[in-house]
């Protein structure tokens, strides 16, 4: 699958399909934590609910929520320092109380140097690991070191395996409003 | 001979005591074989409902997808284990399912719920599904983008007959499916939970939008003998391939069987206080009956009656009004039993407020009908229970009786 993303802050996203030819034209919107999906085969504008958030999106191990970051890492954990060895911090992230989250527990390593995250271990509630999220092929933007490769590997699938490959970046491009309204979804889906 | 003579004329000399006595004992057996079978009736009704309004008696899955219910983990050659089941005399029908799960949506509402494929016709043969239809059509073969929808579903997502909405799944394949439907019918199973999450298509349209042809999650089977269910199990499971697993509803639905078989417990343990009730009320009044003879039963010892023959005339008075009342009771219980299996016990208010409440809390079927269970060897050892209690009510006063010597109890007062 190939796509196109345009992103504003943490708060706004627009996704397109690209590829494959039967999904070509698909496009995503998410604003805050809200998420509408516009499928050109049945020309219709669908908002994806909460209790959906957790299903794969699009066929891939990556979920709804992944994509609408619905439950953020900073505002809904608490991250903890617990270990650290010459190259990398690792983080503990628990839940806080009344976080609308699935996660039981989330450790992530991130190199310390440029603050670039290594590797995320998604935890249940029983605290079982249930995916991991690596990352990798490190590329300099300019002032910003970013990973371009992301690796999901779902534990309860492992002959499952995701892979994100970021093609071209562009920062500070100019993005005009209108990319993130719900018209834009079947606009820009031609 | 002289005994059941002196027996009878017993019991028609004290025609009142003999008369509370026997329409004591009818009522408890009659009642006690009808509570019975209200009991049996009502636990075989709740768990036919449970298996024939959607899971079906037998059923093949992948081994692995109870524990991982993914698209992995499907039966990939549904074909040809359909051709072995038709080999299997002990089946009856077979139907081919593919559940999945889509989000379906219209203008206001998007609402996940499960989106399931089915052989229309076959399907009509293993599962309740047809006869649950409450407006509109059921599915036929040739149908493509029709949609047959549970009635609580349709309330929330606002739609009726006719009308169209759309879906988004995960194919077969886990790539991404979506297509606009049309209601056909709506369906009501009084499964709460089921109503309201449940959609279904024809598995022909479904395989060519989901591309799972010739690939199931399940196949539903109907034995021809119920009774012989965990035998055919066993046979279809060895005609199989080992990675293919065949249950039958007494593991599907363990924990509703479980639930009945505690039920069932709890009425066995209602029915024994009742027991202990029937015993003491029957016991004193043969007790009584028994005590207020003493002087004539000094006499009848005085003129050479034995200890035995005393006993054995009293236990055939006890044995008369025994056979008589549980042969009454038994014959009034049984016709109970035999008109509610026929026509049930209806309780629809119940069924509106309270029962409905906790069918939808447990997933049960709220049921507005309460049928008995006609099982006349049932029946008979409910009888032969009732009768023995009758009898074992004059041993005490027998044995109390019989340790007075001749002269005491002419002289009792």
């Amino acid at each position: 699958m190939k796509m196109e993303s345009w992103n504003r802050g943490n708060d706004k996203s627009f996704i397109k399909i690209l590829y494959p030819k039967q999904d070509r034209g698909i496009t995503f919107l998410k604003i805050d934590t809200t998420m509408w999906q516009y499928v050109p085969k049945i020309e219709k504008t669908i908002k994806i609910p909460s209790s959906m958030m957790m299903q794969s999106w699009m066929g891939s191990d990556f979920t709804n929520d992944d994509m609408a970051k619905e439950s953020s890492i900073v505002e809904d954990y608490n991250p903890q320092l617990t270990a650290e060895d010459a190259n990398k911090y690792t983080l503990t992230l628990l839940p806080k109380p009344d976080a609308p989250v699935v996660w039981g527990k989330i450790v992530m390593e991130v190199e310390k140097e440029h603050f670039i995250p290594l590797r995320a271990i998604y935890y249940d509630e029983e605290g079982g690991v249930q995916r991991i999220l690596t990352y990798s092929g490190v590329k300099v933007y300019g002032s910003r070191y970013l990973p371009t490769v992301m690796t999901l590997i779902p534990q309860d699938k492992k002959s499952n395996k995701t892979v994100v490959t970021m093609d071209e970046v562009d920062f500070n491009a100019l993005i005009e409003d209108e990319r993130f309204t719900k018209n834009a979804l079947i606009r820009y889906s031609r | 001979m002289i005994l059941f003579k002196m027996a009878v004329r017993e019991l028609l000399t004290h025609k009142k005591r003999s008369i509370v006595t026997l329409a004591l004992s009818t009522f408890s057996t009659a009642l006690f074989i009808f509570a019975n079978a209200l009991n049996n009736g009502s636990h075989n009704q709740i768990i036919r409902s449970s298996v024939e309004i959607y899971p079906g008696y037998m059923q093949i899955t992948n081994r692995a997808f109870e524990d991982n219910p993914n698209f992995d983990n499907l039966i990939f050659d549904a074909a040809n284990v359909t051709k072995i089941l038709h080999k299997i005399d002990e089946i009856n029908a077979s139907a081919v399912r593919f559940e999945a799960y889509a989000l379906y949506s219209t203008d206001e509402q998007s609402i996940g719920g499960m989106f399931t494929a089915i052989e229309p016709e076959n399907e009509a043969h293993v599962s309740r599904l047809k006869r649950s239809l409450v407006e509109g059509e059921y599915l036929s073969r040739d149908d493509t983008n029709a949609l047959y929808l549970g009635v609580e579903l349709a309330k929330r997502l606002g739609v009726g007959v006719g009308d169209k909405l759309s879906f988004i799944s995960t194919g077969a394949d886990y790539s991404f499916a979506a297509d606009n439907l049309v209601v056909k019918g709506l369906f009501k199973t009084k499964l709460y939970e089921f109503d309201n999450t449940a959609g279904f298509v024809n598995k022909g349209y479904f395989d060519e939008v989901m591309q799972s042809r010739n690939i199931a999650t399940h196949i539903i089977m109907t034995p021809t003998d119920v009774k012989q269910i965990d035998t055919v199990t066993q046979k279809v499971q060895n005609a199989l391939e080992a990675d293919l697993e065949v249950k039958n509803y007494k593991t599907t639905l363990e924990d509703l069987i479980l639930a009945m078989e505690i039920d069932t417990i709890f009425g066995y343990i209602t029915l024994g206080i009742f027991f202990i009730v029937i015993f003491f009320v029957i016991g004193i009044f043969a007790f009584l009956s028994v005590y207020a003879r003493i002087r004539q039963i000094g006499v009848l010892r005085a003129i050479g009656t034995t200890p035995k023959q005393v006993m054995r005339m009293l236990l055939i008075e006890a044995m008369i009004l025994g056979c008589l009342s549980v042969g009454l009771g038994g014959a009034a219980g049984a016709y109970a039993s035999h008109h509610y299996e026929k026509y049930p016990i209806e309780i629809a208010s119940l069924v509106d407020v309270d029962a409905q409440e906790y069918a939808k809390q447990y997933n049960m079927v709220a049921e507005a009908t309460f049928p008995a269970e006609f099982n006349p060897p049932r029946i008979l050892m409910d009888m032969l229970i009732m009768m023995l209690l009758n009898l074992m009510t004059v041993l005490y006063p027998i044995l109390l009786i019989n340790r007075f010597t001749p002269t005491e109890a002419i002289r009792y007062v």
